[in-house]
C-alpha cells in the first residue's frame, strides 16, 4: 500500500492499541538454524482489515517453502510484526528484530511512509522485500519491490477507456499524496497519447473526513466521458457511492486504481455499475497460477478463509521471491542478492514473473465490477514497471 | 438558475443537515452535562451497524430506528450510570473514560462484525429533479428528517416542563436538587437522549458511507468543530455551528476543491478558539 490506509490522525488514536500488539511475534522461539523473516503486516488500525489475509497467505507460502526444503536449506520462520501504527513505531520494531531476533530478511506489506521509515532504520544491513502496490521509484540498496507501479496501472486503464469505451475527455480525482499524483502524471501522458483531454483534476485531503457531493456535482458539470479515481480506502467507497447516488454511473465510465475485493464490498452492488479496476491481482484472476494459488488457499483455510485480495496475496508472492532469490544467491550478502535478483524468475500469486532492476514486470488485469465481484475481461502481459534500479 | 448551482446549494444544505444531526447528541451531552463524550462517534457507528443488521435480516429500513434507539439507549444508561456519573465535574477524567469507551466499542464492533466495509443499499433510492438539478432522493430525505428532529427538539426543550427542569439542572445542579428536581435521573435521561441521537444519526448516514468500526472518527471530528464555533448549550448554537462549518466546507469545496474546504474549516476553528473561545452562542 503505497496508499496509506491509516491516515496520520488515526495513527495517533490507534498508536496505543498498536503498541499493545507490537509484541505479538516475540514469543515465537526460533531455532538457531531457522531462516528468520521479520514480516510487517497490519495487526492494528484500519489497515488491519487486511491482516488476516496477509497472515494466511504468508503462512501458506511458508508451509510450501518448508515442505520444499526451506530457504537455502533452512526452515523458514515468520515473525509477524505490526506495521499498522505510526511509521516510527514500526521502525523501532525493525531495530528489535535486527538486534534481538537477528532476522535474515524483512518483508513488508504496508504503506510507503512506513517503508521509508524502515529503510532509514535498516540501512540496507538486512534485505527488505516491499510487496504491495505502490508509487514506484524505490531504489534504495538491498530493497526489492514487488508491487504494481503507476505506469503498469495507468497504461492499460487509459487505453481501455480511450479505445474500448471511446472516452475523449477524462476527469481525474485522487487523494492528495504521492501515489495518486504520480499515477496521474502517467495517466495524463497516456491520455494525451490516445488523443484525449483531461477536463478536470482534483485531490481531496488525505486522512480528512471527506465527503464527495461537491466533487461529484463538479464532475457532472465538467461532463467527462470517463473518470479515473486514485482514491483509497473509505474515500474510494464514499466517492463511488456518491457518484452512483447522483446517477452519474449510467453515463460515465469509472476506473478506480486501487479497487480491490474489500473496497468493492464497501462500494456495494448498487453503486458498482460501469466501474472498472486495473490491478496485478484479483481473487478471480483467470491465470492458471492464480487459480492454483486460490485453490491451495481455500484448501488450507476452507470456506471461512479471509477474503483474498491484492494486499495479502502480495505476502505470498514476497515469500516466493525470497526463496528464489536467496537460493540463487546462496548467501545473504547484499551484492550477491542484488545480482541474483536480476532476471530472476518466480511465481507471484497470479503469474510467472521476472524481476528486473529490483522491480517486477507484471501481468495486469482489467476487471469490471459485477455487483460486488470482479470479472476479469482482459490480461495485459508483462507490463513494464517503469522503474529500473541499479543492480 | 443553473442546475449546477442548484445542486451545489443543495449540497451545502445537505452538508449542514448531516453535520447537525451527527453533532446533535454530542451537543446535548456536552452542553447540558458538561461531559465531552469522545465515544460519540462510536455510538454513531453502533447506530449504523444496527441499520446494517436490520437490512441484512431483510427488515424494513425503519425498524433500524427503534433497534438503534434501544441499543444506544441501553449503552447510554450503562455508561452514564457506571462510568460517567462518578466523574461529573471532573472533565478531564470523563474525557479519558469516554476515550477508553470509544476504543472498547470499536474493538467490540471489530469482534462482532469484522473490519471489512459493509455497504447498505439506500432505502429510498434514485434521484429527483429539483429546479432542473438531479439530486439523490435519500439525501433530500436526510435533510428533511434532520430538520424535523432538530425542530422537534427545540420545541420540546423550549416548551415542556421537563425542558425547563433540565435547564435548571444544567444551570445549577445543587439548587435544582434543593428544589426537588431529581437531578441524577434527569442527568441519566439527558445522557441517554444524547446516545440515542447518536444512534439515530448512525441509522440516517449508514446508507451513504462505508460502515466499519473506524467510521466514528470521521464523523466526530467535524462535530467538535461545530461545537467550537457554535458554542455550547443551545440548539441555536448547534445550528449556527453546523451552518458555519458545514456551509463553509461545502461552499469552499464547491468553489475550489475539498482541500480548500477542509482548510477553511480548520482555519475557522482556529480563529474561533483564538478570538471567541466560547463560540457564537455561548450560554452565560
Amino acid at each position: 500500500m503505497g496508499h496509506d490506509f491509516i491516515p496520520a490522525r488515526r495513527r495517533i488514536l490507534t498508536a496505543a492499541a498498536g503498541t499493545a500488539v507490537l509484541g505479538t511475534g516475540r514469543f515465537v522461539r526460533a531455532q538457531a538454524n531457522d531462516f528468520k523473516i521479520g514480516f510487517f503486516i497490519a495487526l492494528s488500525g484500519p489497515a488491519s482489515l487486511f491482516g488476516p489475509t496477509q497472515r494466511a497467505c504468508a503462512d501458506l507460502a511458508a508451509e510450501k517453502i518448508n515442505k520444499a526444503g526451506g530457504v537455502m536449506g533452512r526452515p523458514v520462520k515468520l515473525i509477524f510484526t505490526d506495521a499498522g501504527g505510526a511509521p516510527a513505531e514500526t521502525a523501532k520494531s525493525a531495530v528489535r528484530l535486527m538486534l534481538e531476533d537477528k532476522v535474515d530478511l524483512f518483508i513488508g506489506s504496508h504503506d510507503s511512509a512506513t517503508r521509508e521509515a524502515n529503510i532509514a532504520t535498516i540501512k540496507a544491513k538486512t534485505p527488505y522485500i516491499y510487496s504491495p502496490v505502490y508509487e514506484g521509484g524505490e531504489c534504495s540498496p538491498n530493497v526489492y519491490c514487488l508491487g504494481e507501479t503507476p505506469p503498469q496501472q495507468a497504461q492499460p486503464a487509459t487505453e481501455f477507456l480511450a479505445k474500448e469505451k471511446g472516452a475523449k475527455t477524462f476527469y481525474l480525482i485522487g487523494d492528495d499524496y504521492v501515489w495518486p499524483r504520480k499515477s496521474n502524471e502517467q495517466i495524463k501522458k497516456y491520455v494525451a497519447q490516445y488523443g484525449g483531454k483531461v477536463v478536470g483534476e482534483e485531490y481531496v485531503p488525505f486522512g480528512a473526513p471527506n465527503k464527495f457531493e461537491e466533487a461529484v456535482t463538479r464532475i457532472k458539470g465538467a461532463k467527462p466521458d470517463a473518470v479515473i479515481a486514485t482514491l483509497v480506502g473509505a474515500d474510494n467507497v464514499n466517492f463511488n457511492r456518491a457518484f452512483a447516488g447522483f446517477g452519474l454511473d449510467k453515463s460515465i465510465a469509472r476506473v478506480s486504481m486501487l479497487l480491490e475485493e474489500n473496497t468493492l464490498m464497501g462500494v456495494g452492488a448498487e453503486s458498482s455499475a460501469n466501474l472498472y479496476s486495473c490491478m496485478g491481482y484479483f481473487a478471480n484472476s483467470p491465470s492458471e497460477v492464480g487459480k492454483a494459488f486460490k485453490a491451495e488457499y481455500l484448501a488450507k483455510y476452507g470456506a471461512k478463509a479471509p477474503q483474498l485480495a491484492t494486499i495479502g496475496a502480495d505476502c505470498y508472492s514476497a515469500l516466493n521471491l525470497a526463496k528464489a532469490m536467496f537460493d540463487k544467491a546462496g548467501s545473504a550478502d547484499a551484492k550477491k542478492l542484488t545480482a541474483a535478483s536480476e532476471g530472476l524468475a518466480f511465481d507471484t500469486a497470479s503469474a510467472h514473473v521476472t524481476m528486473r532492476g529490483r522491480q517486477v514486470d507484471k501481468d495486469m488485469y482489467l476487471a469490471s465490477c459485477k455487483g460486488t465481484e470482479f470479472e476479469v475481461f482482459k490480461t495485459i502481459k508483462a507490463v513494464k514497471s517503469g522503474t529500473a534500479c541499479k543492480v | 438558475m443553473e442546475p449546477v448551482l442548484v445542486a451545489q446549494a443543495l449540497n451545502a444544505l445537505f452538508g449542514i443537515a448531516s453535520l447537525a444531526i451527527v453533532a446533535l447528541g454530542l451537543a446535548v451531552v456536552l452542553g447540558l452535562l458538561g461531559v465531552l463524550n469522545l465515544a460519540h462517534g462510536e455510538l454513531v457507528m453502533v447506530g449504523a451497524y444496527c441499520a446494517w443488521v436490520a437490512q441484512q435480516n431483510g427488515w424494513p429500513y425503519l425498524t433500524a430506528v427503534p433497534l438503534a434507539l434501544v441499543v444506544c439507549g441501553i449503552l447510554g444508561y450503562a455508561v452514564e450510570r457506571w462510568l460517567v456519573r462518578p466523574l461529573y465535574q471532573r472533565p478531564f477524567d470523563t474525557l479519558v473514560v469516554t476515550w477508553g469507551l470509544s476504543l472498547l466499542l470499536r474493538k467490540c464492533a471489530e469482534a462482532i462484525f469484522g473490519l471489512g466495509y459493509k455497504s447498505l443499499s439506500e432505502p429510498i433510492g434514485g434521484t429527483v429533479d429539483v429546479l432542473g438539478a438531479t439530486y439523490p432522493r435519500f439525501r433530500l430525505v436526510l435533510i428533511g428528517v434532520s430538520a424535523v428532529v432538530l425542530g422537534g427538539l427545540v420545541l420540546w426543550y423550549a416548551k415542556s416542563r421537563t425542558g425547563t427542569r433540565i435547564k435548571a439542572m444544567a444551570g445549577n445542579p445543587d439548587l435544582a436538587r434543593a428544589l426537588g428536581i431529581p437531578v441524577a435521573r434527569y442527568a441519566s435521561a439527558t445522557f441517554i437522549v444524547g446516545t440515542c441521537l447518536a444512534g439515530l444519526a448512525g441509522v440516517l448516514i449508514a446508507p451513504l458511507v462505508p460502515v466499519q468500526p473506524f467510521m466514528g472518527l470521521d464523523h466526530v471530528l467535524m462535530s467538535f468543530f461545530v461545537l467550537v464555533v457554535g458554542g455550547l448549550g443551545s440548539v441555536g448554537g448547534l445550528l449556527t455551528g453546523s451552518a458555519v462549518i458545514g456551509g463553509t466546507n461545502s461552499v469552499v469545496s464547491a468553489l475550489s476543491d475539498s482541500t480548500g474546504g477542509y482548510f477553511a474549516v480548520l482555519a475557522l476553528a482556529i480563529v474561533f478558539l483564538w478570538l471567541r473561545p466560547r463560540g457564537i452562542h455561548a450560554r452565560t
